[in-house]
């Protein structure tokens, strides 16, 4: 269990984290979501006490995290897949770790052979691909058997074959009971991983709730239905009550309804319909409303409705709403993690 | 990378021990953390090379006009053979203070301080741990490299009849003086690491210090100028290097690596004050 008081980070003038109170629940995966520059990474620093908080506090299982006895044993945590020495190898490096802890030798051979990274162990890190790298820096934290994992934006650059291998690493971590914090810009993504979510933006909390909750609260359904008789539909629904605008593609959006009533309605009144569809806003737009105030930098506003191409590796400026895209992120962004600061 | 793993399932580790993980943990860690990065293999076996390597040169050169000087009775304080078997020291020097340097500032240009920290978040332990590691290294390396170099180049000596047996005055303290100076630079290097947290920066300003200040100010006039010139980190500490001292108007072999110590203290103070206020 992971509870932050009054957590506050400043650079300068700058608050990146704004005095925040939130509670990691034991035995769960907890989404840490929000747009790039909201201080996720800052507060993740801080919980494994890499910042110094300027104000409030955060503990791990009911203590600061320097004052735990073996630490690597209670927490692991992926913050980026570059805190190592590209000259060491990827033994070396679990080695050491291991040492600090007390943690048997054989526990290195068994994390590597975990994580898949046992025939390349003797080789050194700075030969690695990003999504190695990023096995190697899983391996340092599952070392110790910890109850709690945090891991930073862990998708981020990866291949669709890492990001699933990452995705069902999660589940299975969480049903072994272990809490798990992981971040992410990609509303998506946690939508497939998370049952608690914790929503900053700008150092604010904006949400700390159970995800069926968020998604009850902050999206918005419609009905989508299409008919030939396109006019009598819509004059029919007005006649019930129900607000129907006709769409662009010769739809008509019915907002607050359901599809049974629309339904019933039509066959009553002889209306062939040819579409009815629950359209259920997705959980990105729900993360778009909320944290729409909240973004750090605005780059234009690309529509929520278009499918969004992720920016394009150096040209674009990666920071903009997070992207609606289908839960890969974007492709080597190099500007989509923070963790690298 | 082939297909993913199903499964996570990780065998139970080994009961935690009782109380904190201790010192020595992190002493094991530091020392994996040494020897297993190819610099240190590098710059050790360049101090080593250049050590020996100019000592038995100059010493294989200087062997004949000196054994003249000795039977002639011209040999003063500042050209005694006793000297030349430690001068290789001078030139090695630089690769102590290198590591120093790497050992630190590694950390910061490689990100590995934030695993290094994330396994071990008591930062004073830490960087004592470091230092200790950092310094019997270099203490071992550079006395066995003393010993070798002189062990190779007295030979030379012996030939004209004016070898230094180990037992002359001096000899041994500068020998083991060696290990010591190297080791303390080496400290040196890690302490303008810390502050700096840059590889070349770091580095540039540890050899102007040394080299390049230590020098030039010898030209400063008057008695604060040979003061100044005498406290320089550099000058102090190397007193203690040699049997005999070249500059009579240096302080004491002792009371000069005594200096040199204290002022590497006081670097590592504020590099510990920072190391311990600073985010990572």
């Amino acid at each position: 269990m992971i509870v932050a008081q009054g957590l506050t980070k400043r650079y300068g003038d700058k608050t990146a984290v704004d005095s925040v109170d939130f509670t990691v629940p034991s035995g769960t995966v907890t989404g840490f979501l929000g747009p790039n520059g909201a201080g996720k990474s800052t507060t993740m620093r801080m919980i494994l006490g890499l910042d110094r908080p300027t104000a409030g506090q955060v503990t791990v299982n009911g203590k600061q995290y320097a004052k735990l006895a073996a630490p690597l044993r209670e927490v692991g945590a992926l913050l980026d897949a570059k805190a190592m020495h590209g000259g060491r190898t990827a033994y070396n490096h679990l080695r050491w770790m291991a040492a600090s802890n007390r943690l048997p030798k054989r526990r290195v051979d068994e994390v590597l052979d975990l994580v898949g990274l046992a025939q390349v162990a003797k080789k050194p890190a700075k030969g690695f691909s990003l999504g190695m790298g990023q096995r190697l820096g899983i391996a340092s934290a599952l070392l110790g058997d910890p109850g709690v994992l945090m891991f930073d934006e862990p998708v981020n650059g990866l291949d669709p074959e890492g990001i699933l291998w990452i995705r069902n690493l999660m589940k299975q971590l969480a049903a072994e009971g272990r809490t798990v914090f992981v971040s992410s810009h990609l509303m998506s993504e946690m939508a497939l991983t998370a049952e608690h979510l914790v929503v900053i933006g700008r150092g604010r909390i904006l949400a700390d709730t159970d995800m069926r909750t968020f998604i009850d609260q902050n999206s918005t359904n419609h009905v989508r239905v299409r008919s030939p008789q396109h006019e009598a539909l819509r004059d029919l629904l007005n006649a019930e009550g129900l607000k129907a605008a006709a769409e662009s593609d010769g739809s008509l959006r019915v907002e607050g309804a359901d599809t049974v009533r629309i339904g019933n309605a039509a066959g009553q009144a002889g209306i062939w319909l040819h579409e009815l569809t629950l359209v259920q806003s997705s959980l990105e737009e729900a993360f778009m409303k909320l944290t729409a105030d909240s973004v750090e930098y605005h780059a234009g506003v690309p529509g929520l409705h278009e499918p969004a191409h992720p920016p394009q590796t150096g040209a674009a400026p990666g920071w903009g709403p997070p992207q609606a895209a289908g839960g890969w992120g974007p492709p080597q962004d190099p500007s989509g993690s923070e963790a690298g600061r | 990378m082939s297909a993913p793993a199903q499964t996570v399932r990780l065998p139970e580790g080994d009961a935690a021990p009782e109380g904190r993980v201790g010192f020595g943990a992190f002493l094991v860690a530091e020392w994996i953390k040494i020897r297993t990065v190819r610099s240190t293999f590098w710059t050790l076996i360049a101090l080593a090379v250049v050590s020996i390597g100019i000592t038995v040169l100059i010493c294989s050169l200087s062997a004949d006009s000196l054994a003249k000087d000795v039977a002639e009775g011209r040999v003063g304080n500042d050209e005694h053979p006793d000297q030349f078997l430690t001068v290789g020291a001078a030139f090695g020097q630089v690769a102590a203070l290198v590591l120093g340097v790497l050992v630190m500032s590694s950390e910061y240009a490689t990100g590995m301080i934030r695993s290094t920290l994330t396994a071990m978040p008591r930062r004073t332990s830490v960087l004592v741990a470091k230092a200790l590691i950092l310094l019997l290294l270099v203490f071992v390396v550079g006395t066995i490299v003393a010993f070798v170099g002189y062990f190779a180049a007295n030979p030379f000596f012996e030939n004209k009849d004016i070898g230094v047996p180990l037992d002359s005055p001096g000899i041994t303290r500068a020998l083991f003086g060696v290990g010591l100076y190297l080791a303390v630079l080496a400290l040196f290097g890690f302490a303008l690491a810390l502050l700096l947290r840059h590889t070349a920066g770091a580095i540039t300003v540890g050899l102007a210090m040394i080299f390049v200040i230590g020098s030039v100010v010898g030209l400063l006039p008057g008695e604060w100028g040979e003061w100044v010139a005498k406290l320089m980190p550099g000058n102090a500490g190397a007193q203690i290097t040699t049997a005999r001292q070249f500059d009579s108007s240096a302080l004491s072999p002792w009371v000069g690596f005594g200096v040199f110590c204290l002022e590497v203290a006081v670097l590592l103070f504020f590099g510990w004050w920072r190391f311990n206020r600073k985010d990572a």
